[in-house]
């Protein structure tokens, strides 16, 4: 038995957490629930000893421990597996798992690793090669590592932050029977997420945070999903209102017709993008459907021009875009990108100078080559203001934003000019559910000015109650469905690939 | 040709051993630097500290072992601000090796000079006595097996020290837990981190080691292979050492090869320039109107073809040249 006893903790004026209590059974799955910034993740490294608490006591079967460092919740059996895994892609599982929990200097004693791998796999009814480089692991395979490597040790107690934030769907399919193997197995997995669908389907209870405070902690049919989502937010909505789509979609925006992209390197068998005949009007949403990796990013890099294609036509507004230049075409375009930190934003620079990228060479933001600063702050301040992005001021770092607001902030950007032809691509993972409705409006709102929307996105609700024509990839083809007219299950199953063209 | 007996053949292949057993050497130690994520230009200087603290240690005391301790303390010594300037003051590892490079020089030429003068004011001999540098020794038995024993068994101490050097590192690097340490701390650092592994001191050590090696090497130059100091007499070796890790694509048996492949091209381009004043084929003859330097040239010429067309493929450790902040 796991005992959470008043615990509080605030950094400087903030009051992270207040006075959480929480008694967690073994082998249970143990949901902890809230919005981005609820402290949710604060409370997990208190446990796991990466914080001090200012107050309050950590019981362990009965007896007070002092977990002073991670070492010392390894040293009682808590094991935590991190957002951002902590493994090296060249060595080897085996290799890894040693690096992590073995204490000698001398010879790898392989052969013993890889028995406890194995046994401890097949108990969980994995299949993990222990000599594969990490590196050659998908992420979800990655994942097991990691939760074998805080088990290795004799872990009882298993803190997932937000295991589901960097899986697709599927491997989410896949993880939650994992994590209730393991809760057989006797082990206690504590699993943080803000996604609710994921949590009332996995935990045997879920404890509801809210700005530092426990609002709810029971079993998790005491609530409705609608009770809960009213609890993580308080007064806010937790359905986005959508505005409907416009009756009569304007002239084709976008225009793909039979665009082949040729096999990548030596190794693939299947060509990246196969025949792929698709076109955007203005005033409409396009979604995209499909599990990850079968020709989505391709889709884009092809249309902005990045991935050269084999064969085919892209217009934009009735003009062929082959043969201009990339840098041309890109601009044409606002795209909210899929790695909004890698090809959306630029880190290092502060929140102005990455909401002013797109505009900065308008003469209004610009004079003889140098930029107008209070141009560029009162603009800045504009779409702050307008896109509620919450910062310390206009020119703070945009590093120093949360990742709500860094989407927040592309966004702005992207869409302040009311650009005709708006590409999107998995514009709300990793956000909360304030975050997320507030994209999607932002969405809606941008087709409601006659905006072409081109919609990717692995989050097929999200997807499905914004589009208003859904179509599916799967092994770089595109294939139309009659959605709305569809049920969703037919969609899921094209998805899988199973019967595309009866949909 | 004919030199003390042995056949042009064996006397290549000797040459050969004994070019790349520095290279060897030094090669080892910064492999293991850039596993750890450090990768240090300041090589070759740390060779060059080696060459002069080497001969004049072994100069004053008359003992090459003497010579070989201070070779390789002092190349640790510079070796270590290098790394309390890259690791610990986060500094670019590629100026500051630049700047070791540097530094080394000018010191190298005011410890000769100060060397020559307190030698000379004392009415004692600059260069080294015959007994003092170390001779070559020939294994027993071993060393009589035609070809193979005059090559690998009748050598300088320092190459028997160097094979086995070898093998321990590949032992290391691969087969213990040290070696996935060393090779995660320049793959993912974060993982080195999270397993409570200091990745600064680790780091360190590396570079600590590889200080050693090039300090080793730098002494088998003076005191071993030339019996004599010059200033800049390694001559841009460290910088092959650099080029050969990337060849061998940073694996011990690739690094080998490739100094194999160097002291191979490297002591056929001296034999060509010495035979072709004593031979009297006309092709020889005809090498006599091209001047020495273009022989100088070639092996690394031959190195720069053979990184262009071999290294496309080898990324190398992912946080190479990268400090770690915490």
């Amino acid at each position: 038995m796991l005992v959470l006893e008043n615990i509080s903790k605030a950094f400087g004026p903030v009051q992270a957490l207040n006075n959480i209590s929480l008694a967690i059974a073994p082998g249970c799955v143990q949901g902890i629930l809230g919005e981005n910034g609820a402290g949710k993740t604060t409370l997990m490294n208190i446990l796991f000893g990466l914080i001090r608490p200012d107050r309050g006591q950590i019981r362990l079967n009965g007896q007070v421990v002092a977990v002073r460092s991670p070492r010392v919740a390894q040293k009682i059996g808590i094991g935590m597996v991190h957002q951002h895994f902590k493994l090296a892609p060249a060595l080897s599982v085996t290799e890894n798992l040693a690096l992590a929990v073995g204490r000698n200097f001398g010879l790898l004693h392989r052969a013993v690793f890889r028995q406890r791998i194995t046994a401890l796999a097949n108990r969980l009814h994995w299949a993990v090669n222990p000599d594969s480089l990490v590196g050659d692991l998908n992420v979800g395979q990655q994942q097991r590592v990691e939760i074998i490597k805080a088990l290795l040790g004799g872990g009882k107690i298993l803190i997932l932050d937000e295991p589901t934030a960097v899986l697709t769907p599927q491997e989410v399919d896949e993880l939650i029977p994992a994590v209730r193997s393991l809760a057989e197995a006797g082990i206690t997995v504590i699993f943080i997420s803000h996604k609710l669908s994921e949590v009332t389907r996995l935990c045997d209870r879920i404890a509801v945070l809210r700005r530092g405070e426990m609002v709810f902690a029971g079993p998790t049919g005491e609530l409705s999903s609608g009770e809960i989502a009213q609890r993580m937010l308080g007064t806010q909505s937790a359905v986005p209102t959508l505005g409907a789509s416009s009756a009569a979609p304007g002239p084709i925006r976008l225009l793909l017709s039979r665009v082949c992209c040729p096999v990548p390197g030596r190794h693939g068998v299947k060509p990246l993008l196969d025949n792929i005949d698709l076109s955007v009007r203005a005033g409409e949403i396009v979604g995209i459907a499909g599990v990850e990796g079968n020709g989505q990013t391709s889709l884009m890099d092809a249309i902005l021009g990045s991935l050269p294609i084999r064969s085919g036509v892209i217009m934009l507004n009735g003009r062929d875009l082959r043969h201009e230049a990339h840098f041309r075409r890109a601009r044409q375009f606002a795209c909210i990108p899929e790695d909004r930190q890698g090809q959306g934003l630029v880190l290092s620079l502060s929140l102005t100078a990455n909401l002013m990228l797109r505009s900065y060479r308008n003469p209004e933001f610009s004079r003889f080559g140098l930029r107008r600063v209070q141009a560029w702050r009162a603009q800045a301040a504009e779409l702050i203001r307008s896109f509620d992005i919450r910062c310390a001021g206009v020119d703070v770092p945009i590093q120093a934003l949360s990742g709500g607001n860094q989407q927040k902030a592309l966004i702005a950007r992207e869409l302040c000019g009311h650009p005709p032809v708006i590409l999107a691509v998995n514009p709300t993972r990793g956000l909360d559910i304030g975050a997320t409705a507030f994209v999607l409006q932002q969405l809606a709102a941008a087709r409601r000015r006659g905006g072409a929307i081109l919609l990717i996105h692995s989050d097929l609700d999200e997807l499905l109650s914004l589009s208003d024509r859904v179509m599916v990839m799967y092994a770089g083809q595109l294939f139309p469905t009659h959605w709305p007219a569809v049920d969703r299950a037919v969609i899921g199953r094209m998805m899988m690939g199973v019967a595309p063209q009866a949909a | 040709m004919n030199i003390s007996g042995e056949s042009l053949g064996t006397f290549l292949a000797r040459q050969t051993v004994q070019a790349a057993t520095p290279l060897v050497m030094a090669g080892l130690g910064e492999l293991v630097a850039e596993l750890t994520g450090v990768i240090n230009i300041g090589i070759e200087g740390l060779m060059l500290m080696g060459c002069i603290a080497g001969y004049a240690a072994a100069g004053i005391s008359g003992s090459g072992q003497m010579g070989l301790a201070a070779a390789i303390l002092t190349a640790m010594g510079t070796a270590a601000i290098f790394a309390g300037v890259t690791i610990w003051a986060a500094a670019d590892q590629i100026v500051a090796g630049a700047a070791v490079n540097i530094l080394a020089v000018g010191a190298s030429g005011l410890a000769w000079f100060f060397y020559q003068t307190t030698r000379q004011a004392a009415h004692q001999s600059v260069s080294l006595g015959p007994q003092v540098g170390f001779q070559s020794v020939a294994l027993p038995w071993l060393s009589r097996v035609p070809f193979f024993g005059p090559v690998l068994f009748d050598q300088y101490m320092l190459f028997y020290a160097a094979v086995i050097l070898a093998l321990l590192v590949w032992l290391l690097v691969h087969h213990t837990r040290t070696g996935a340490i060393l090779r995660a701390l320049g793959d993912a650092p974060e993982a080195c981190q999270a397993a409570g592994i200091s990745v600064r001191t680790w780091r360190t050590a590396a570079v600590l080691f590889a200080g050693a090696c090039a300090g080793a090497a730098g002494a088998y130059l003076s005191i071993m292979r030339t019996h004599a100091f010059a200033s800049d007499m390694t001559g841009g070796q460290g910088f092959v050492v650099l080029s050969l890790v990337i060849f061998g694509r940073w694996t011990i048996p690739g690094l080998v090869a490739g100094c194999l492949l160097f002291g191979g091209i490297n002591s056929l381009q001296q034999t060509l320039q010495t035979t072709r004043y004593t031979s009297h084929s006309t092709f020889m003859h005809a090498l006599q109107h091209i001047p020495f330097e273009f022989f100088q040239m070639l092996p690394y010429v031959v190195a720069l073809l053979a990184l262009a067309t071999l290294s496309r493929s080898s990324p190398g450790p992912r946080y190479l040249g990268q400090a770690w902040k915490q």
